[in-house]
């Protein structure tokens, strides 16, 4: 797994220490990942469809926030309160172009093909994944550009664990979306629309409801998470490389159906269990960097083959 | 999905670029070919003997050693491998209607079986040395074959049962994890990766053949050629068998190919083994033609290579499928350096300002992904059935539009049964129509 390479681990620390500090690594990892975990189950739920490009829609977030800060000339931290507004910026640029754009994919690729079999809009999916790999490819190059870290490195030490502000602001800013969800979902009369559709679409046509407008804010709200965990992946991590997005597109994909494909409290919670196994996985198998990713594959095989309704999920009979 | 009024013209921006091409379509039909479409030249048994005769034809042109005639058997030979690929892919993607993303798991193993076969050695655990036997290569083709088709069952029997799309994901797992797992165990060298040792030569009345010759690339293009013949014979085979047809019932609907007594699970998994097996025969020809093989040299874009052969010429179209992978392939290893070199040394010594010269940091392998990419979305969105679509596919969705109520369904086998002569001269396709029919036929399945 290449994007953890840049999580360091204190040498000398106890065996307790090691596994407190994985566990805060993980929990941060797994903000992210049930971020981008949720715009998978929305789409899910909303159409049944894989959206394969999800992950590339989070890369792209990626590669723009980069070229942002670069063009704004930034490479070292600016003080705390322009980092605040920095932060604020990197967030609405890197979530307006993730919604933008699985907007515009959903529009002219996935919208056509709405009574198609169900084949084919996955495989549209896959082709949309690669356009938006290798546009991102011939723009920025094939290996990693480091992203300036920006954030200064405080944090507080408890015993041999190490908590950084900016894994604190990861997990709040996560957190605080998909609170933000959570209600939208609930309350607002989109959110009504959004759950009706994910029901039965053709009765909620009945009911007055707009069912393309419905699927298309679906696909907003979608990218936006994924882009805001473009810009949290940025300050993380800090390697920008157009191939992330289907790695963690993949692993964010598991931990949906882990929790239960189509219901967004699962999500949540499968993003951050995988956060979690992955970062355990690393630091207690043998050689773990080279597994994780086999691991986690592991994982949704075996969720698939004894529990495909994941942890939160419902049995659904099978329409004929 | 309920769209609440027919405003399709808004809607549907695919319909106003197929009204287009079909135009152009018609036209070509009219003025350059005789009236007929493309597809009447392109399937049946008239163009499968003229292709044949071609391409044993090839090696027989006169040519020096370093001649774009030598690099273009050479390039053959990598589409047969890929024809091989497609064809496999084409069983399980096309006939039973199971999307396999990770196809190419089945080649890295047939090419790790030959390399290892040949080799004579392997590493263990603890990184010591052991000598093995090797084995003759033309063994090694039916047990590369054989243990790809175990993997197929093996990965097979736990995830058959899911429904499409998840299994689609599962395989593409599989597909990332055997490379994976070839660069981290040292039995095979790991990252570093294997070198096959090529075939003997063989003594023959008219003389010995080499297949290691550097100057002439002919045996073993016949060698290729002559798998990738009898896997499209198989394939033909495999089609109109029981087997087939229970396929063909699968993909169409499952649950009524089920109380029509199919057994699904081993029908599936039948048809995921046999994909297998052709990967690892491709996977062993391969290894055979191009020794040095790495683990990580193994990736994704091989299957979606190949899924765009098969989409790109047709899903369950034989002929489609080998059409797709000739040209895939052949723009791939053969046009596409002859495109990039010029390009990128002509603007070396151009000035920088010149026009175009953007084009010489465009690297064109990365270029051709995009191509492929948007060949992909744009085959689905515009013309599904793709270039050379499956005969019985097209009969099928005519009986269904064109029969009257009530017995469409009978009608449509028996024209089935009428034989395949038939379809080869079925008149002009119509996209429009096969998607209509197609989307009423095969609507929203659960």
């Amino acid at each position: 797994m290449l994007t953890l390479a840049t999580v360091m681990i204190p040498a000398s620390a106890s065996p307790v220490g090691i596994f407190f500090q994985q566990l805060e690594i993980g929990i941060t990892l797994g903000a992210m990942y049930a971020l981008v975990a949720l715009g998978y189950t929305l789409v899910y739920g909303i159409i049944e469809l894989i959206n394969f490009a999800h992950g590339d829609i989070f890369m792209w977030s990626t590669v723009v926030t980069l070229a942002v800060i670069q063009a704004m000339g930034i490479t070292a931290s600016p003080g705390p309160v322009k980092l605040i507004g920095l932060l604020i910026l990197l967030l609405a640029i890197g979530m307006l172009v993730s919604a933008t754009l699985n907007y515009t994919i959903e529009r002219f690729f996935y919208k056509p093909l709405r009574k198609a079999p169900r084949l084919a809009p996955l495989i549209a999916a896959i082709g949309a994944s690669f356009i938006l790999e290798t546009i991102a490819q011939l723009w920025r190059g094939s290996s990693f550009v480091a992203f300036p870290s920006i954030f200064p490195s405080v944090g507080i030490t408890f015993g041999s664990v190490r908590v950084n502000l900016l894994d604190v602001v990861i997990v709040i800013v996560a957190v605080v979306l998909m609170y933000g969800l959570e209600r939208f979902i609930r309350l607002t009369r989109m959110g009504k629309a959004m759950r009706a559709t994910a029901q039965d679409p053709e009765a909620a046509a009945l009911m007055g409801v707009n069912i393309n407008r419905t699927i298309s804010m679906t696909f907003i709200i979608g990218g936006a998470l994924a882009g805001a965990a473009g810009v949290l992946y940025n300050l993380y991590i800090a390697q920008v490389w157009f191939f992330t997005g289907f790695q963690l597109g993949l692993i964010a994909f598991t931990a949906a159906v882990l929790g239960g494909i189509g219901n967004i409290y699962g999500a949540v919670l499968g993003g951050f269990v995988i956060g979690l196994i992955e970062a355990l996985t690393i630091q207690y198998v043998p050689g773990g960097f080279a597994w994780a990713d086999a691991v986690v594959f592991a994982i949704l095989v075996l969720i698939l083959v004894f529990k495909p309704s994941g942890l939160l999920g419902q049995q659904i009979p099978n329409k004929v | 999905m309920a769209t609440q009024t027919p405003s399709k013209a808004a809607s549907s921006w695919t319909a106003g670029i197929r009204r287009g091409t079909d135009g152009i379509r018609r036209w070509l039909n009219e003025t350059m070919l005789a009236g007929r479409p493309l597809i009447w030249y392109v399937t049946g048994w008239r163009f499968a003997v003229i292709a044949l005769v071609v391409a044993i034809l090839l090696p027989l042109v006169p040519t020096s050693a370093y001649s774009d005639i030598q690099s273009l058997l050479v390039a053959m030979i990598s589409v047969f491998v890929y024809i091989m690929l497609a064809l496999g892919l084409n069983i399980v993607v096309g006939y039973a209607g199971l999307l396999d993303l990770g196809y190419v798991a089945f080649f890295v193993i047939g090419s790790y079986t030959m390399a290892a076969g040949t080799y004579g050695s392997i590493n263990d655990f603890a990184g010591k040395l052991h000598d093995l036997p090797t084995l003759p290569f033309i063994l090694l083709i039916p047990i590369g074959a054989f243990i790809a088709g175990i993997f197929g069952i093996l990965l097979g029997a736990p995830t058959l049962r899911l429904r499409g799309d998840y299994l689609a994901i599962v395989t593409l797992g599989f597909g990332e994890i055997v490379p994976v797992v070839f660069a981290n165990i040292p039995i095979f060298f790991g990252q570093t990766g294997i070198s096959a040792t090529q075939p003997a030569p063989i003594t023959t009345p008219v003389g010995i053949i080499s297949f290691t010759d550097p100057f002439n690339h002919a045996p073993f293009y016949y060698l290729a050629l002559a798998v990738a013949v009898l896997v499209t014979l198989g394939c033909y085979a495999l089609r109109s068998s029981s087997i087939g047809r229970a396929w063909v019932a699968i993909r169409e609907d499952e649950t009524a190919a089920e109380a029509s007594g199919v057994n699904l699970t081993r029908t599936k998994l039948l048809a995921f083994a046999l994909g297998a097996f052709v990967g690892g025969i491709g996977g062993v020809i391969n290894t055979a033609a191009f020794p040095s093989i790495t683990p990580l040299g193994f990736s994704f874009a091989i299957s979606i290579t190949v899924l765009i052969m098969v989409v790109l010429g047709g899903i369950g179209s034989i002929p489609g499928v080998i059409i797709g992978a000739l040209v895939l392939r052949l723009f791939d290893v053969f046009l596409l350096q002859r495109i990039n070199d010029p390009v990128h040394q002509s603007f070396l010594v151009a000035p920088v300002n010149a026009p175009l010269h953007v084009l010489a940091n465009v690297d064109f392998n990365t270029l051709k992904l995009l191509i492929y990419g948007i060949v992909l979305v744009a085959m689905i969105l515009l013309r599904p059935q793709g270039l050379i679509p499956d005969a019985r596919r097209r009969r099928e969705l005519k009986g269904v539009g064109a029969a009257p109520e009530g017995v469409s369904a009978v009608g449509a086998f028996e024209q089935e049964e009428a034989g395949m002569s038939a379809a080869t001269t079925a008149d002009v396709l119509d996209p429009s129509e096969y998607t209509g029919a197609g989307s009423d036929a095969q609507g929203r399945e659960g």
